[in-house]
This record gives C-alpha cells, sequence and structure tokens, in this order.
C-alpha cells in the first residue's frame, strides 16, 4: 500500500488540452473519486496514472517512486474497466491468476491465492468457467478479484458499475465500500455518477474540462460548493438558481428582502437554493408559487414552479429549463396550478458571483 | 414474430432451390468422375452412371502425379498462408491500434493493391523472379502468392482486431504483459476464431492461383501445383472428363476437410462484430 502524488500533470492532443495541471495528493489508504461529466479529463488523468496514456508532462509517484515514465505492469497497480476487460479465452481461476504468472509466482502460490480471492468474493465455485458463462455481477466480482489478488499498493477503477443494473449498482457499491475498508488498499474511482461519487469516496475531486473542480468530502462539497458548477452537479435534483441584486447588504428575492450573507458586496449575484431547503408552507422566506408540474415519489414530491424574474440557467439544468424544484418530503395533495405557500431558510442558501461563479459565502 | 406454416415452407423451397444450384456443380463433378466416357457424351445425359467407375480415382492417383501436384500446391499453399499471415498479423493490428504518422494513407495504399487483378503483376514478377533465379521454384509462388494475399489478409485482420476490446490489452499490460506480450497473450489468442478465417481464406487463394504457377512453373513438371497439372490432362484430340473429374475431386476434397473442421472457428470468425 502506498499514497500517490500527482504533480502537475497534463495532456495535450495536439493542440486540444484535455488535461490541465492536475495536481492531487491521496494519502496511504484513501478512497478518492474522481468524478465530472463526460469529456472532463477523468479517465485520461486515471490512464496516465496506470501508465496507459503517457503524461505530456508533470509527474507521478506512488509510494515514494517516481513512475511517470514505468510501463503499466511496472508500477504495482491493479484496475479494474468499466467493460470488466476479463480474458474471454481463459477460464474465472486464470482470469484472476494472470497477473501473478505473469510475475512468475510459483504455481502452487498462484492456485492458493486465487481460491482465497475467488472465496472473499463468493466466486470460488466458478473457477472452472469462463466469463461469458457469468452474469454482470459475477464477471464484476472477477475483475475485482484480479485486481486484490496481487496486493498492489494502488487500485485503480475506471466507472466499474456503469454496466450493472440499478439494483446491482447499489449492491455492489456497498461490496466495494466494504472490501476497500477490509483491504485498505490506496483507491482512485472513476465515475460520472455523483450518488457513487458521494457514497464511496473518503475524498471527491470534480472535474471540468480538464480542470480541478473542487476537492474536498462529500458532505464538504454538498454544505459548501466551491462554485456553480460544483453546486449544481452535486445534490439530486439539482440546485436551484436564480438571479438576484444585492444592495445595501440586503438580498431581494421573491419579492421578500433580507439581510445578505456578511461581507457580500453590492450587484448581481446567483443564488443557489437546494430543493430539500425549500419547505411547505410558513417559515423564515415565504413566498407563493403555482407549480407547473408534480412528481410523487411516493414518499416525497417534487414541485415545479416558474422563477419568474430570477430566471437562471446554469448548464447543469438546461435540461429542466428554467423551472424550480421543491422537494417536499410527506407532502399533503398538492395540484398542478393551484398556489402553494413556499419557505426556506434564508441561512441555507449559496451566493455565487454571477461573472466568476465562484462561491461568496 | 413467429413464421407462420405457409412462410416456413417458403423459406425451406427457397433454401433448398439456393443449395441445389450451389451444390448441383458438386454433385456433377461426382458424377462426371464416376461414369464412363459413353455415359458422359450420351444425350439426354444421366445423372447417375448404371456401374459407378471408382477405379477411375484409382488410376487417376496410379497413373498420374496427382500425389506430388497436390503436395506442391499443399507446400505453395502452406508458405504463402504463413508468409501472408505473418506479415498481416502485425501489419493488421498496427492499422487497427495504432494512430501512425501516415498510417491511415497506408492503409488505403494496401486497400488499392487489392483492387489489382493478379494478371497485372504476373509479368513484374516473372521479371523479379528471374533475376533472382525463383523461376521453376515453388518460392515463386509462395511469394508472389503473399503478394496477392497480404492485402486481404491485412485488411480482415484488422476489421477483426477493431471489433477486440483495447481494454483487453490494457488490463494484460497492468498485469504486467509488455505491448508485444499483450498482443500474443490475449489478443491472438482472442482472435483465434478471425485468424482461421483469414487463413483459410488465404489458403483457398493460393490453392486456387492458376495464372502464376502456369506462368512460373511451366517449364519445371516436378513443381507443378494440382491447377496446373490438371489442364496438362486434357489432349489435343481426345479427352477423358472422367479422369480429369476425378483429378479435380482430389483437388477439392483437402479444401472441403479443413472447411470441416474450421467451420466452427469460421462461423465465429465470420460473424464477428456482428453483436454487442
Amino acid at each position: 500500500m502506498a499514497g500517490i502524488s500527482i504533480q502537475n500533470v497534463y495532456k495535450n492532443y495536439g493542440a486540444l488540452n484535455v488535461l490541465k495541471e492536475f495536481s492531487l495528493e491521496i494519502a496511504d489508504g484513501e478512497f478518492v473519486v474522481l468524478v465530472g461529466p463526460s469529456g472532463c479529463g477523468k479517465s485520461t488523468m486515471l490512464k496516465i496514472l496506470a501508465g496507459l496514456e503517457p503524461a505530456s508532462g508533470g509527474k507521478i509517484l506512488i509510494g515514494d517512486k517516481d513512475v511517470t515514465d514505468l510501463a503499466p505492469g511496472d508500477r504495482d497497480i491493479a484496475m479494474v474497466f468499466q467493460n470488466y476487460a476479463l480474458y474471454p479465452h481463459l477460464t474465472v481461476g486464470q482470469n484472476i491468476g494472470f497477473g501473478l504468472k505473469m510475475r512468475g509466482t510459483p504455481k502452487a502460490e498462484i492456485d492458493k491465492r486465487v481460491r482465497e480471492v475467488a472465496k472473499i468474493l463468493a466466486v470460488d465455485h466458478l473457477l472452472e468457467r469462463r466469463p461469458k458463462a457469468l452474469s454482470g455481477g459475477q464477471r464484476q466480482r472477477v475483475a475485482l478479484g484480479r485486481a486484490i489478488v496481487r496486493e498492489p499498493r494502488a487500485f485503480l477503477m475506471d466507472e466499474p458499475l456503469s454496466n450493472l443494473d440499478a439494483k446491482l449498482r447499489v449492491h455492489t457499491r456497498a461490496e466495494i465500500s466494504a472490501l476497500h475498508k477490509r483491504i485498505g488498499v490506496t483507491t482512485v474511482y472513476v465515475t460520472h455518477d455523483q450518488i457513487e461519487a458521494m457514497t464511496m469516496a473518503d475524498r471527491v475531486v470534480i472535474m471540468r474540462d480538464g480542470v480541478i473542480q473542487q476537492i474536498a468530502d462529500p458532505d464538504t462539497l454538498f454544505a459548501r460548493p466551491a462554485n456553480l458548477f460544483v453546486a449544481g452537479f452535486i445534490g439530486s435534483p439539482g440546485m436551484n438558481f436564480l438571479r438576484a441584486r444585492v444592495e445595501g447588504g440586503r438580498l431581494t428575492l421573491f419579492g421578500q428582502t433580507f439581510d445578505a450573507p456578511a461581507g457580500v458586496g453590492a450587484g448581481e449575484v446567483i443564488v443557489g437554493i437546494r430543493p430539500e431547503h425549500l419547505a411547505l408552507g410558513q417559515g423564515n422566506i415565504t413566498f407563493t408559487v403555482k407549480p407547473t408540474l408534480v412528481e410523487s415519489l411516493g414518499s416525497e414530491k417534487y414541485v415545479y414552479f416558474e422563477p419568474g424574474a430570477h430566471a437562471y440557467a446554469a448548464s447543469r439544468d438546461e435540461e429542466r429549463g428554467k423551472g424550480l424544484i421543491a422537494r417536499i418530503a410527506h407532502a399533503g395533495p398538492i395540484r398542478e396550478g393551484k398556489e402553494l405557500l413556499l419557505s426556506f431558510d434564508a441561512s441555507e442558501i449559496h451566493l455565487f458571483d454571477a461573472e466568476t461563479e465562484k462561491a461568496m459565502n | 414474430m413467429e413464421r407462420t406454416g405457409s412462410q416456413s415452407f417458403a423459406l425451406y423451397v427457397g433454401l433448398a432451390v439456393v443449395c441445389g444450384i450451389l451444390l448441383f456443380p458438386i454433385y456433377w463433378l461426382f458424377v462426371t468422375a464416376l461414369s464412363t466416357l459413353a455415359e458422359i457424351r450420351q444425350l439426354p445425359p444421366s445423372f447417375w452412371p448404371a456401374e459407378p467407375q471408382w477405379s477411375t480415382f484409382t488410376k487417376v492417383a496410379s497413373e498420374r502425379p496427382i500425389l506430388l501436384w497436390l503436395w506442391n500446391s499443399t507446400l505453395a499453399a502452406i508458405g504463402s498462408v504463413g508468409l501472408s499471415m505473418i506479415v498481416s498479423v502485425f501489419a493488421g493490428y498496427s492499422l487497427s491500434r495504432f494512430s501512425l504518422r501516415g498510417g491511415r494513407s497506408l492503409g488505403l495504399f494496401i486497400l488499392t493493391a487489392k483492387m489489382l487483378p493478379a494478371t497485372l503483376l504476373v509479368i513484374p514478377l516473372f521479371g523479379i523472379f528471374r533475376s533472382i533465379g525463383l523461376i521453376g521454384s515453388l518460392w515463386s509462388l509462395v511469394l508472389a502468392h503473399a503478394t496477392l494475399i497480404i492485402p486481404f489478409t491485412t485488411w480482415m485482420l484488422k476489421g477483426y482486431f477493431d471489433t477486440i476490446p483495447r481494454e483487453l490489452e490494457q488490463a494484460a499490460m497492468v498485469d504486467g504483459c509488455s505491448p508485444l506480450g499483450a498482443m500474443f497473450r490475449v489478443v491472438l489468442p482472442v482472435a483465434t476464431p478471425g485468424l482461421a478465417a483469414t487463413a483459410l481464406y488465404a489458403f483457398v487463394l493460393s490453392w486456387a492461383d492458376y495464372a502464376y504457377a502456369r506462368t512460373f512453373l511451366t517449364n519445371a513438371q516436378g513443381s507443378w501445383t494440382a491447377n496446373l497439372g490438371i489442364t496438362t490432362m486434357k489432349g489435343e484430340y481426345v479427352t477423358d472428363w472422367n479422369e480429369i473429374s476425378a483429378a479435380a475431386v482430389f483437388i477439392a476434397l483437402p479444401i472441403l476437410v479443413i472447411y470441416l473442421f474450421l467451420e466452427r472457428y469460421l462461423v465465429g470468425g465470420l460473424t464477428a462484430g456482428a453483436e454487442k
């Protein structure tokens, strides 16, 4: 086991700069998740870390060893791929033991370790089968087995759950977390799914267009997003954004004026309110809305309404237009078009600079 | 959607007609080999000889050097398939996996070589082989067939390698293989159906050649291939069509046997990429 130090790594494809000055210190045994939308550079970073892509510049250390120019097999890492990448011509046992065989481990030792790992992952009854005879979940376990059998210094995982159905994904997510707690190997995990990132990570690295947006633990990311992108990316449904003005230290929203957080100067700002921070009925700041759509999930309802003069479309929410959303737990009957009283606590709003999109409070 | 009875009937009738059209020449070859010369010439023709002349096969095998010709064809085919496969495995893999400067143009250049008719190359190849003393040697056929086969096999294999996920090699490299090791230990075993289909295709191309053998080997009877030898069985005034047909059956047999043995690989190889 070892920590990983990524220092100013960047990657260009000709004139295209897909990864910009990426630096990250990962502690020994830490579970770090790289998350971001497609094309943000997270998989490129993982491949550079694995040695499958050369970096255009920068340095990578695993433990104290500079591995920047080492071949993948010399880095003492293991990787789990999105499509599992099991060798179809080998049995499950041979797949798990392949890495050990490549390193010249004696056959008896390979057999012993393959059986141990297969038992941990509950695939010991499948050792003689070929990958095509396995279900998606079993293939995933075999891919994990192939990674852990070598006892590498770090695990790299490239969207390992995205080929599983929703139910199995939740189950396997918990299994990977439990496995990490059990063996404690430093893990770098790539996903585009913020729920995976939030539930599994010790720390999350949010990326966009090859640039790190924020590095923090899940709770901090949710409570104190560094910018508009992070605020919109984390949380489901995403944060509501509204355009508003601060004048004389007072913020006006939905016809109500209240104190803006300390230190926020006059001018236009973007206000962020999480859907779950909007409550039904009277509260600290109360306003009336006319729901345009109500979605019931049984235990809660998503109430959509128009923002009126505060309309602001952040890129992530373009798909739902400029509408706002309130997530109301245990709500009674709510009808579309019938006026509704909503409220929020002024202390729970987020303010972002309208120009730089950086958090102000 | 389930087929109705009439749809099934139409399907099977259609299949029977297609099979009949495809198999009739082979059937007629056997009938001719087993018939007497009189039966061959009679009108209307007989669709099965009154007394099948099995002795025609033994006669051809004992009186004509058909076994030597088959042996020469086999040597030429194995040599050209071996050479072509070695070159095209590496070339196809490179075209599939590496974005080299000019790689795309090179691939297209190889593709255009596929479009050249074999006979166009006969004269320049004859000149080259004469200058290096290969005329009359089976090596001339091996090299000439390779020039014909390599463009085909390179593109066939490139297409097959394209269907193999790169993650397999990447996983092998993370597991400790070199890039070449990953190719030999993972990609080639996975590509076995494609390799088998390509090798068989190359074998048939070489086996079926007549133009090159006729040009390079005419004056060296000991090196004649089966296709060249069989044409010498046609006499100026009299032709024993039953013997020629028996010899043709001998020539067709190896290909049929290879097809039977490689059938399960071929189906996999030819349908690769058809499913995710």
